[in-house]
């Protein structure tokens, strides 16, 4: 199912990644792919959105590879994912996506709610957007 | 980064690039690194007109988990007064994609309160856009180590 709606997000040979609502429309749907592998526990959808080099520091300041996100989804305790707020700017084949995310849980027996704020930065290559770098904030924090 | 409202700083950053494509990627890398010390250094002396040759216009900025635009953070810091902080940056990685730079490093913040210094450590990650022959701060964004 995701990986179908990977091939959605994917764009044709000799796309024009600049400025337009299209693009930004392309890389949200992108971002709600991200948030539904945790619910799916599903890393292979991840992995097509998530270059090699990704790195993300996570709310409590750890630095994680891709392959740590990848581990972290295969043992996601998340139900729900919801986003808001979120907002597009790009800078030629690079895009920037802020917003809130807010996950609902269960995690070894006990329900979890956590809203946080996030950054993530896309890049266009090999015509397709891939996510290089991330950042997690608790609001408030 | 660094916290708006500090005074002194001390940069001694130990910088590793990770770059594939290594002569062009290294010169980008060194400049982006000169760049993030700019950015300390004019902050330290509320340089308001350096900062915005540094940050780009759409720059989006994270901190204590809110959402800070170009606009807004040059305000504080302009309205800001000097305080007796300090900001030691530690290491620092610079990974580069062609026109795209991703930075991420940590930064010891020590603050002066009520006559006593707290030290907090930061990890951040800042991405860089050449655009218009220059290196340009697009986002930015920090959070504290958990201790």
């Amino acid at each position: 199912m995701l990986v179908a709606l990977l091939a959605c997000v994917g764009t044709s040979a000799g796309y024009a990644p600049r400025g337009s609502a299209d693009v930004e429309s392309k890389i949200l749907a992108t971002e709600h792919i991200w948030g539904q592998a945790y619910v799916s526990k599903d890393p292979k959808a991840l992995g097509m959105i998530l270059d090699d080099a990704f790195v993300n520091i996570d709310s409590d300041g750890n630095l994680q590879t891709k392959a740590d996100v990848l581990a972290e989804v295969k043992t996601s305790t998340v139900l729900q994912f919801l986003t808001e707020s979120m907002v597009v700017n790009l800078h030629g084949n690079t895009a920037i996506v802020t917003g809130i995310f807010e996950i609902k849980g269960v995690d070894r027996g006990k329900p979890y709610a956590q809203r946080e704020r996030f950054v993530d930065t896309w890049l266009y290559k090999n015509e397709q957007w891939v996510s290089i770098a991330g950042l997690v904030a608790r609001i408030g924090q | 980064m660094r916290k708006i409202g500090l005074l002194s700083v001390l940069a001694c950053a130990l910088t590793v690039p990770v770059c594939a494509q290594e002569s062009a990627g290294n010169d980008a890398a060194t400049s982006i690194r000169a760049l993030e010390h700019e950015w300390v250094e004019a902050q330290s002396h509320h340089d308001n007109r350096a900062l915005d040759l540094i940050f780009d216009n759409a720059l989006v900025y994270i901190e204590y988990g809110r959402l800070v635009s170009k606009g807004d953070y040059l305000l504080r810091v302009k309205s800001t007064k000097p305080r007796l902080d300090q900001i030691v940056m530690e290491a620092m990685t610079v990974r580069m994609f062609e026109t795209t730079a991703i930075v991420v490093g940590a930064y010891r913040e020590t603050e002066v309160k009520d006559g006593r210094s707290l030290v907090e450590r930061w990890r951040f990650v800042d991405t860089w856009v050449y655009e218009n022959g220059r290196w340009m701060l697009v986002a930015a964004a920090a959070v504290p180590l958990s201790k």
